[in-house]
């Protein structure tokens, strides 16, 4: 085995005091006004609308409507373009085919005081109204919105049904476009309108509500009750044009079947109430270990600073190669059961280091010991709580996340996604800090101890707990 | 060379199994009786303060509202009950941030109050009391389909957790028995829910998210304290073959009791200083989150030490009466 020396400690140590002030710093730098952020800090952490405030709300088709998954996507689309109208461009959108979920949250925009919660999600649900019209003509009202004037010549209800397709074209390449079928009542405005259009380079364009979301020009006249629009689409852009299409004809509108909203102040009071508990706690813990365990104690305290910093960097996405996550209040409370897992392991290690020293072993050999058979305590309490983890991730995460998709497609095959993003928040912070506990708690604890019991001034037994020999 | 030396060496040092043990087996009866005693006396008083299920749970509406002046509450209600057509609660008070006035309207419906009605009860109202300058502070509303779904699937989460820790208990300290072990370790961890649910109604909070963080956390803790003793039974066995049950038992509980002491004090320590802090600041949603966890971190500690390993005892010995007697 790789010996340990007495340079370990000082190599360890200063790689958790680097990692935990990179991780609450961040790195950013400025050039002129623009901030660059390199490594993100603990200001940057997306905190959760429980503590931040905001709107969190569930929709689903009124009246017990069971919508196909298009139908589904053409009302996401909907509340997309409405989020966007409406200025709300931090925000979570998830859809659920199988309940025909769509969760929105999204917090107070920075600046908005005057926002009414209840008119804007009650906008969000509504129907979109669909128009083609005429030119890309638009008028401004007195309070700045804009909204469109071209002739309308077809409405939502005038069409069939819209659809993305990849199919060759006259040269035989293969190009996506959005096919659209008209119902009888749409057929001969079309038809007159394109008879109009073609030709003078006058685009027929396509709204939202009061957003444009395409303009084709009209190339000919079209005369059948289908169309095809195209033009560099990937999958994707055909896809959201077509849902965007559907939208206009669907026979339901979206209600809310649970709504919350939080007050902006409540949570940042709980947060500092939070965090001034966090800090008492910590020097408490922090004192505490070590009178009781002296050296091992002293380790101890670095090795929680470092999985508290460790578990803080996968929320702010430190890690590059995983995303961030947002910090909510049981969030908060996954940190404290890890931490307090965290302190549990050197706990049973100090402990079994003083038994060991007492039964009589040389300190090196107790020290070694004591942490061997420490080891599988601490591993069988930590899987434990990861299974608890990774089942609450499955249960109550986002529908596209991995656990849930695992999850959900079996032991929950009977439930629909849930709101409760919070439980996710604290399976996610729980299995991080487990898994630092391993790092830090475990690896890098005993790394420090065996190294600094290599100097001449820490030999002393009486620093580990025992009696001098 | 020098490994065959020192092995021998621990081996001639080890104290007899007995040696410095406490008789936790021994006190097998005091030791059920009293956590039987304690969750019956729960029990009960859960029954008499009734569960207090918050709207996250059982569906309902609440709606905050700032407002300025004067409001006659009873004329609320009745606007209300105009719209909602079902019985209203109104009460008005103090918001914690600021001097705000606030007004709070809570009620339940059979289907859930959606936002179109939210924002046309928000319309009425303001037309009802145009001088008091109502604004919403915040609302809550959950269809109760919804809210039976969540609570349901928080069952089933907690079902297949407890599972799943049965069959890695049963996997991993299969030497020394590991079925019976995993079972046991859920009727501890069973013991810690109830004392801190019963708390928690007992306090008078209702249930809401916060008592979903706190069985979470206590299914953490309670499975980690139980393990741990476990694990220094799965060591002894290895150490002192020819030792009884009880007697390997009686030796890891003690071994394990100045751990699980001192760690309990960090933990349950932590949550008395969030409780304080909270109390003193006046934020005191995180009250029911914290005052539970301080009685389950108790129990916890009780149930680990005693109930777990004991009950653990008590099953085998009756086993091993039952093969005996085949």
């Amino acid at each position: 085995m790789k010996k340990t020396g007495k340079l370990t400690f000082f190599i360890v140590a200063a790689f958790i005091l680097l990692f935990t002030a990179s991780t609450v710093a961040g790195f950013d730098y400025f050039y002129g006004d623009n901030k660059t952020t390199v490594v993100k800090g603990v200001d940057d952490i997306r905190l959760g609308i429980d503590i931040q405030g905001g709107v969190d709300v569930t929709f689903a088709p009124a009246d017990g409507y069971d919508a196909t998954d298009e139908q589904l996507d053409a009302a996401t689309e909907i509340i997309k373009a409405r989020l966007g109208a409406l200025g709300i461009n931090d925000n979570e959108l998830y859809s659920e085919y199988k309940s025909d979920r769509i969760i929105v949250r999204f917090p107070w925009q920075a600046g908005e005081s005057e926002f009414d919660a209840q008119a804007a999600v009650k906008e969000l649900g509504e129907m979109a109204q669909l128009t083609f019209r005429k030119g890309t003509d638009t008028e401004t009202d007195e309070e700045g919105n804009i909204y469109p004037t071209g002739e309308i010549v077809l409405t939502g209800g005038d069409i069939e049904s819209a659809n993305y397709v990849n199919r060759p074209d006259s040269s035989g390449n293969y190009e996506w476009v959005v096919t659209l079928k008209f119902k009888e009542s749409g057929k001969d405005a079309f038809t007159a309108a394109t008879a109009e259009l073609a030709g003078t380079g006058t685009p027929m364009s396509i709204w939202m509500d009061n957003t444009m979301i395409s303009a084709p020009t009209v190339n000919e006249v079209i005369t059948k009750d289908s169309a095809e629009i195209n033009g560099h689409f990937d999958n994707e852009s055909s896809k959201k044009l077509a849902d965007q299409i559907n939208s206009g004809a669907l026979p339901f509108k979206m209600e809310t079947t649970s709504f919350q909203t939080i007050s902006s102040t409540m949570g940042k009071g709980s947060l500092d109430a939070i965090l001034l508990a966090a800090y008492i706690a910590f020097a408490f813990i922090a004192v505490y270990m070590i009178i009781l365990y002296r050296l091992p104690g002293f380790v101890a305290v670095l090795a929680i600073i470092g999985q508290i910093a460790g578990t803080l960097a996968a929320v702010t996405g430190w890690f590059g190669f995983m995303p961030g996550s947002t910090l909510t209040i049981p969030g908060i409370a996954g940190i404290i059961l890890s931490v307090g897992m965290g302190v549990d392991a050197n706990i049973i290690t100090g402990e079994r280091i003083k038994e060991e020293i007492r039964s009589g072993k040389t300190l090196d050999s107790a020290i070694k010991v004591a942490y061997k058979r420490a080891f599988s305590a601490i591993l069988d309490g930590n899987i434990t709580n990861v299974i608890i983890a990774v089942i609450l991730m499955g249960a109550f995460g986002v529908p596209s996340s991995f656990f849930s998709k695992i999850l959900n497609k079996t032991v929950f095959f009977m439930f629909g996604a849930t709101t409760e993003g919070v439980v996710y928040s604290f399976g996610f912070t729980l299995l991080v800090g487990v898994i630092c506990n391993f790092v830090f708690g475990v690896f890098a604890a005993r790394l420090m101890v065996t190294s600094l019991s290599k100097f001449k001034a820490f030999r002393s037994r009486k620093l580990y707990g025992g009696v001098e020999k | 060379m020098s490994m065959i030396k020192k092995k021998k060496n621990t081996q001639s040092q080890l104290p007899s199994v007995t040696e410095n043990a406490r008789n936790f087996c021994g006190q097998k009866r005091t030791i059920l009786v009293i956590a039987i005693c304690v969750i019956l006396a729960l029990i009960a008083g859960v029954i008499i303060r009734g569960v207090n299920l918050a709207i996250e749970f059982d569906g309902g509406t609440i709606l905050n509202y700032t407002y300025q002046g004067d409001l006659d509450t009873n004329k609320v209600k009745s606007e209300t009950e105009k719209i909602v057509a079902t019985p209203v609660t109104v009460r008005t008070g103090e918001s914690l941030d600021s001097d705000d006035l606030q007004l709070n309207i809570s009620f339940t419906t059979d289907e859930g109050f959606n936002a179109d009605k939210q924002f046309a009860l928000t319309e009425a109202l303001n037309e009802a009391f145009p001088e008091n300058s109502l604004e919403l502070y915040d609302s809550k509303d959950v269809s109760p389909s919804s809210g039976r779904e969540f609570l349901l699937k928080c069952l089933v989460a907690m079902i297949l957790a407890a599972v799943l820790i049965i069959i890695y208990i049963a996997v991993r300290f299969k030497k020394i028995g590991g079925w019976s072990a995993g079972i046991c370790s859920i009727f501890a961890l069973c013991h810690d829910l109830v004392a801190a649910l019963a708390a928690s109604v007992i306090c008078g909070f209702e249930f809401n998210a916060n008592i979903v963080a706190v069985i979470l956390t206590i299914l953490g803790y309670s499975i980690n304290n139980t393990i741990v003793i476990y694990d220094r039974i799965r060591e002894n066995r290895t150490l002192y073959p020819k030792a009884t049950l009880n007697e390997l038992i009686n030796l890891g509980c003690t071994q394990s009791l100045k751990r699980s002491l001192r760690t309990s004090i960090t933990t349950i320590g932590t949550m008395v200083v969030v409780s304080v802090v909270v109390l003193i600041s006046g934020y005191t949603s995180l009250l029911s989150f914290s005052v539970p966890l301080i009685f389950g971190l108790i129990s916890g500690t009780y149930s680990s030490l005693f109930v777990a390993p004991v009950t653990w005892s008590w099953w085998m010995g009756k086993k091993a009466k039952k093969s005996k007697k085949a």
